[in-house]
């Protein structure tokens, strides 16, 4: 029965999701199990069932007048033959297995590089110049290590370019397969999205509690304030960019379709003022460099995060321009 | 063996639903099953076909569709009523066939062109 459905889905993965196209997909569904069912009580085997079913389900052409989609259903087939592009499952779980590597690496890559300043602020016996020196080799060996995994993620990535290029389309077993892998990786992500917050968040308290205990080495405190916000990041950046991919896969089909059921619902906020959009487009970024510049210019972390809230309130009344 | 154009036959998927339908109600997989018992297998409806006739059907008003539940096992179905409309549509039909055949029937050589 699985078969039959997946069958039926996938005929109307790519009809406008309208009320008319629902009722027919259900009629239909309700046919072939009535069929189905019947065959199976007179002794058929399942795939002799799900054979007979689908060989004597008929062409939608058929329904395309009454369905007030025979535009739709000649516009269709023009762009299969014009290359419309199907993305099979395997190619999916290929996909996938690449967006999570490139996200470690470019997460590992974020890490390096906040870290990569840290051999200033150790302290160590040794020369003046030679701390220097070993320091700023540090430095760069973590930024070399970082572009490279930058360059890597870059790379594995660049076989799937054509998302973006061409129209791509996935089946509907494929998009419910992307759909339950996101909804288990769901628990997992918000797990690294909190722990990676609050990692930001502390990250202050080393400094804090180091200087206080041992006044005369704050360096290592700030040290772990890097780290500790370097592994937050990490974790942030990780989880984003694993989620996306899912996101991406299930954009593929068109939102207005039925096989664009599993689109992501959340709403892409749309600003009516052309301004405010291009302004909105940097205004997290911003918001965050000035927060960040208050925070390490006045090192006043008790007040500064007001920013956060200032700046939630002023998005809302921007939203309503 | 022969078997049944589906171009000949379309313009009469219509009749042979309203046929079914003159006593009781009845719904998709009912009328498709009987369509093919009462042809002795000679004749079966493709379910979008079926689907599009009873589209069709209802948006001339010849038939009503109303959801209830199986008699058997209270399954949810779509159910098809024939209309008074659909009744005198059906005569009309009818007496088409009646004439169609008349005249089909005089060009058709009763040795089969053997």
């Amino acid at each position: 029965m699985e078969t039959i459905r997946n069958y039926l889905e996938t005929m109307f993965a790519s009809l406008p999701n309208t009320f008319e196209v629902q009722k027919a997909k259900n009629e239909l569904l309700q046919m072939m199990e009535d069929k189905y069912t019947e065959l199976i009580k007179d002794g058929k085997t399942e795939n002799e069932a799900v054979g007979i079913v689908i060989s004597e389900f008929g062409n939608l052409d058929e329904l395309a007048e009454e369905l007030g989609i025979s535009s739709f259903v000649i516009q269709e087939n023009q762009k299969t033959t014009g290359g419309y592009r199907n993305v099979t499952l395997a190619e999916v779980k290929d996909y996938l297995h690449d967006r999570t590597r490139s996200a470690y690496a470019v997460a590992l890559g974020v890490f390096l590089c906040i870290i990569s300043v840290c051999g200033y602020l150790v302290y160590f016996r040794g020369g003046w110049h030679v701390r220097i020196v070993l320091a700023t080799s540090f430095m760069f060996i973590a930024i070399a290590a970082a572009v490279g995994l930058f360059i890597f993620a870059g790379f594995v990535m660049g076989k799937w370019k054509f998302f973006r290029e061409r129209a791509c389309s996935v089946d509907f077993a494929t998009a419910e397969y992307v759909h339950n892998r996101r909804e288990s990786f769901r628990v997992t992500r918000s797990m690294m999205i909190t722990i990676g917050v609050i990692l930001c968040i502390l990250s202050v308290l080393p400094v804090i509690v180091v200087g206080s205990l041992f006044g005369w080495s704050i360096g290592f405190g700030v040290v772990l304030m890097f780290v500790f916000v370097g592994i937050g990041v990490f974790l942030l950046v990780a989880a984003e960019n694993v989620n996306a991919g899912f996101t991406t896969i299930l954009s593929l089909n068109k939102r207005g379709t039925v096989g664009g059921s599993f689109v992501p619902s959340q709403k892409q906020v749309t600003y009516r003022n052309d301004t405010i959009s291009k302004v909105m487009s940097v205004y997290w970024l911003t918001v965050t460099c000035i927060y960040l510049c208050w925070s390490f210019l006045s090192f006043d972390w008790h007040i500064t995060w007001i920013v956060w809230v200032i700046a939630a309130l002023v998005q809302q009344m921007l939203k309503a321009l | 063996m022969s078997s049944i154009s589906s171009d000949i036959i379309r313009g009469y998927n219509d009749t042979m639903i309203l046929y079914l339908l003159w006593d009781a109600p009845s719904y998709g997989y009912e009328i498709s099953k009987r369509i093919r018992n009462l042809s002795e297998e000679k004749y079966a409806i493709k379910e979008t076909t079926l689907y599009s006739a009873f589209t069709r059907l209802e948006k001339n008003g010849f038939v009503e569709s109303f959801a209830d539940s199986d008699m058997v096992n209270g399954k949810r179905r779509t159910y098809y009523r024939i209309t008074e409309q659909g009744r005198q549509y059906y005569r009309e039909k009818c007496a088409e066939w009646t004439l169609t055949k008349e005249v089909v029937e005089k060009f058709i050589r009763q040795d089969g062109g053997m």
